[in-house]
């Protein structure tokens, strides 16, 4: 390191950063707090049009607001659900590629096609695949066209087709449509990481094993998986931050009304702040909040779970 | 220890032994090829499904025994998907913001990685812990603050409003400081020797030595442009001044008010085209930064 | 257990489609091992020996030959139905678990009428790890021991299953000189406790010489020379295997024989009877040289360093292949620090080697 003579060179340098670090990030964590706790704070407020009282208003009305326990519990149930699969799914699947030698690089490229995908573009693919074109869907007088792709495959083994996701759809047949496809959009980075992770384990360790007469499945439990646990730390870390922000790929198969029935049944927490964003902004700054709370406290038990796993 | 040894295999074992292993090795590899295949389908699916349905008649969509391969090609149903979503102003708006941001972004990103990496100066490493610590925080937080703002700036409807908010990106900064502080520091004293300015040190040594980084850097940043959706549509009444991905939620109705299917699946193939492309050619760069960044543009 | 390998051959295809190229790792090797000994594989990097181990091991598969383990044939069997234990380079400890837990695992693999109990496994481990003296060690993690004691639980979870065999990859490689002295003895000590047929790899023919009960010189995937150490050092077949073995190296001359003679140069320096007169390449051990005013062979003094016992001199030759001749002679000679100093030279330390095809021409 060179001690310059210029020492305002460096912050010269930085200034351009600091100036929009300022307006764009360190107000707004100020701003975000104050105003969460400032009740009945809304649009009006910012041109001093109503005045508010500081409290935890805010908090209550949001934890009372029926929308906002909905947008919490599809959350935590999306997160629930797809974080573990898709990460065992995932797991699998660059176990099996690091075992083959032929085709290996090219099925790696596709499986990251998802990747570098909209999530709001293959959310429409997927809503597709799933939709039922008729009318009077979900109605007495129901009139089918095609009941959709996955159904027509569904049929064709012989199964019930299901309303997925059109009007008069259960919550658990919307839930199955969104688990299927955060999973498929979660699995490229996955594998990615994974994969890395497998191939950078010194091949030593399977020879060892393998001359000890080690099971297939051993060597999976016992020498695979401790040995790629940070990298299975990362993945499973960065699959609840996700989790916790999922908003866009239900608006590619929802729409922007978060649901088939226009009662945002499909909300999540990214939803619920972005929809009282221009008009309850008390209320949006304090589920951020809450939002914002939730994904320190996960990280730090995931942080911690995995520091006593992963002891190397 | 030696006495214990004498387990020898009889030599009928031994081949039945190395029968066996064989047919399971094979076995495994059958297993593991079916299944990464499956898995493969699985995932081409839907693009599978995309091209094919964008490129039937309303009628032939809305058949109850699907067809796997359009009876007729319908071309006609990518122009109409680009008139209709009003794509061609969408896409303009999208490249001018991507290109600018992208090009600004590096700029700044430079410059900082730059001082944080190289210069001395008092309260560098707690101004850098301070902002790596403003990671943790989700964007929404900062969202709902800097809408205010910009409104209250009267920037909304502007390229301005879908530019500069998004300028810094802390992990970024971080990114190239790692990279640059790879760069051995004599190159930095000999260069100071020899009288090279800072600027052109930095253009002339870290910039190339560092290339590989400002590549993913500008990738991600691109895709970043080309995928944002809810900032856009907070910020714009003007639907001419949306980015492209707001275009995809625009009605695609044919004359009886029905979702013309096949049009909306031609619109989201335009919009997934032009990654597909860079993927193809630089899916090197994207892929390691993707490995070391864990964020989806 | 006695090995033996028959015409054992590794060859490597080409890389990809550009290098096309085969690589001959190991030809024809064909050496019997007898029970209970000590052997090293000695060669510089990429003669073979690596791979030489790793089909003794299972791991990889030759591409012709066989390899008996007594009388069983156990050329097609993998790894882990061979019975080796296996020392790594890098000792592939797994990070993960402890001393204990790494010395068990290979125990913990057995299945069926195999299958031990679990006191008698940890009994079996506590022995293992006893035998090389890390008992004190068992619930530490490999990040918290010394290279030496990695190493050490690398032979104890080699040696805990009971192997037939025990193979040693480059086993002292990664520690440090004054480690590497004492861990070959105690390689050489646990070998001899067990009695376990050892073969191990090694680059260095000094640490190669002070162990092994038999050396095993291999130079681009052939057999050079087989034999005990000192056997082999004081009858190399072929002009590699004399450079190769004894520190300081071998000092190389051109030389010619004429009428029974060797020359050096113009100087009739040694008798070789029963040699044709032909062009030939003379190697000569530093301990080969006697300091001797009347000798016949003369060489330009550099200098002289006394190493306590012994005297190195340092001189030159026009001859000499070497930069520096270097002969070691004895303290009780005077040597006088003039231009020149002359030897005399001891005959059984004096090889010939063909100009041709660098083999011995004995005399």
């Amino acid at each position: 390191m060179v001690e310059s003579k210029h020492k305002w060179k460096a912050w010269l340098y930085l200034a351009p950063a600091i100036v929009l670090l300022l307006i764009f990030t360190v107000w707004p964590i100020f701003n975000t707090v104050h105003v969460a706790f400032q009740e009945g704070y809304n649009e009006l407020s910012l041109i001093g049009g109503e005045s508010t009282k500081y409290g935890f208003g805010n908090f209550v009305d949001v934890v009372k607001y029926p929308g906002f326990v909905t947008a919490l519990k599809n959350t935590l149930l999306l997160c629930v659900l797809t974080v573990p699969i898709s990460t065992i799914l995932a797991l699998v699947i660059a176990v099996c590629l690091n075992s083959i030698k032929p085709l290996s690089r090219f099925l790696q490229t596709i499986y990251f096609l998802p990747y570098v995908t909209n999530s709001i573009a293959i959310g429409m693919v997927f809503a597709a695949m799933f939709n039922i074109v008729g009318s009077n869907i979900g109605g007495e007088a129901e009139l089918i066209t095609t009941s959709g792709i996955i159904n027509n495959v569904i049929e064709f083994f012989g199964g019930e087709p299901v309303n997925w996701i059109n009007s008069g759809s259960s919550y658990w047949a919307n839930i199955t449509v969104m688990v299927v496809y955060i999973v498929w959009n979660a699995l490229p980075f996955k594998i990615l990481i994974l994969l890395g992770g497998l191939q950078s384990v010194n091949k030593q360790y399977y020879d060892a094993a393998k001359v000890d007469g080690t099971s297939r499945f051993r060597v999976f439990t016992k020498i695979t998986v401790p040995l790629l646990s940070p990298m299975l730390a990362y993945v499973v870390i960065t699959g609840f931050i996700g989790g916790f922000k999922e908003y866009s790929s239900i608006v590619g198969i929802f729409g922007d009304d978060m649901g088939h029935s226009g009662n945002r049944e499909m909300d999540t927490m990214v939803g619920y702040i972005q929809d009282n964003i221009d008009r309850w902004q008390g209320r949006a700054s304090a589920a951020a909040l809450i939002l914002f709370g939730i994904i320190f406290i996960v990280t730090m038990i995931n942080l911690y779970v995995s520091k006593k796993k992963t002891h190397y | 220890m030696a006495d214990n040894m004498n387990v020898t295999l009889q030599e009928k074992d031994m081949k039945k032994v190395g029968a066996t292993q064989k047919v399971t090795g094979v076995f495994a590899k059958i297993l593991c090829y079916t299944f990464l295949f499956l898995i493969a389908i699985i995932v081409l699916f839907p693009f599978y499904w995309m091209i094919i349905s964008s490129l039937k008649t309303l009628a032939e969509y809305k058949l109850s025994v699907p067809t796997l391969f359009p009876k007729e090609i319908i071309w006609h149903n990518y122009v109409e998907a680009f008139e209709a979503a009003n794509l061609g102003t969408l896409f303009k708006n999208t490249v001018i913001v991507g290109v600018v941001s992208t090009i600004l972004s590096l700029v700044i990103t430079v410059l900082s990685a730059f001082a944080f990496a190289r210069l001395e100066f008092k309260g560098k490493n707690t101004l850098f812990a301070a902002l790596l610590a403003t990671m943790m925080i989700p964007g929404e937080l900062f969202t709902i603050t800097n809408y205010q703002t910009v409104s209250a700036l009267d920037w909304k409807d502007t390229y301005t409003v879908l530019i500069v908010p998004f300028l810094v990106s802390i992990f970024y900064i971080y990114l190239l400081r790692q990279n640059f502080m790879q760069i051995p520091n004599e190159l930095y004293l000999a260069a100071k020797v020899d009288g090279t300015s800072d600027l052109k040190y930095l253009w002339k040594v870290m910039i190339p030595l560092a290339l590989p980084t400002l590549i993913s850097i500008t990738i991600l940043k691109m895709m970043g442009a080309w995928n944002s959706y809810m900032w856009p549509k907070l910020v714009t009444n003007d639907t001419n001044m949306e980015l492209i991905t707001n275009g995809l939620r625009n009605a695609y109705s044919d004359a009886s008010g029905d979702t013309n299917f096949p049009v909306q699946m031609a619109a989201v193939a335009i919009v997934s085209a032009p990654l597909f492309l860079v993927f193809l050619f630089l899916r090197k760069y994207i892929m390691k930064g993707v490995s070391r960044s864990g964020i989806k543009g | 257990m006695k090995i033996v390998l028959q015409n054992l051959t590794k060859i490597f295809p080409g890389r990809n489609k550009k290098i096309k190229e085969e690589v001959v790792a190991v030809s024809d090797f064909t050496f019997e091992i007898p029970d209970g000994k000590l052997v090293g594989l000695l060669g510089p990097s990429g003669c073979g020996k690596s791979t030489t181990l790793y089909m003794i091991s299972g791991l990889q598969k030759p591409t012709g030959g066989k390899i008996f383990f007594g009388d069983d044939d156990v050329t097609r069997l993998s790894a882990e139905n061979r019975g080796v234990g296996l020392v790594f380079q890098n000792y592939a400890l797994y990070p993960h678990m402890t001393v204990k837990q790494n010395i068990l695992f290979p125990l913990q693999n057995l299945k069926g009428k195999d299958k031990l109990k679990k006191e008698v496994m940890i009994e079996r481990a506590y022995t293992a790890a006893k035998l090389v003296q890390i008992d004190n060690l068992m619930d530490r993690k490999p990040s918290e021991l010394s290279g030496g004691q990695q190493q050490r639980v690398a032979i104890a979870r080699a040696l805990v299953k009971m192997p037939k065999v025990l193979l040693l990859d480059e086993p002292l490689s990664n520690l440090d000189a004054r480690l590497r002295l004492q861990t070959r003895e105690e390689i050489r000590r646990i070998q001899k406790e067990t009695g376990i047929t050892t073969i191990f790899v090694t680059h260095d023919q000094e640490e190669a010489m002070s162990i092994s009960d038999l050396i095993v010189v291999m130079k681009l995937g052939v057999v050079q020379q087989v034999g005990a150490p000192q056997e082999v050092y004081d009858n190399p077949t072929n002009l590699f295997v004399a450079k190769f073995l004894g520190t300081p190296p071998i000092n190389v001359f051109e030389g010619k024989v004429e009428g029974e003679k060797l020359y050096i140069g113009d100087a009739a320096v040694l008798d070789v009877p029963g040699v044709s007169d032909q062009p030939v390449t003379v190697g000569i051990r530093p301990e080969g040289f006697e300091i001797d005013p009347n000798g016949p062979f003369v060489c330009n003094l550099q200098n002289v360093e006394i190493m306590g016992r012994d005297v190195s001199v340092v001189s030159t030759n026009e001859a000499s292949l070497n930069p520096v001749i270097r002969s070691i002679v004895n303290s009780d000679n005077k040597i006088e620090m003039g231009e020149t100093v002359t030897f005399s030279l001891k005959s059984h330390k004096v090889f010939l080697f063909s100009k041709e095809d660098e083999s011995r021409i004995y005399f």
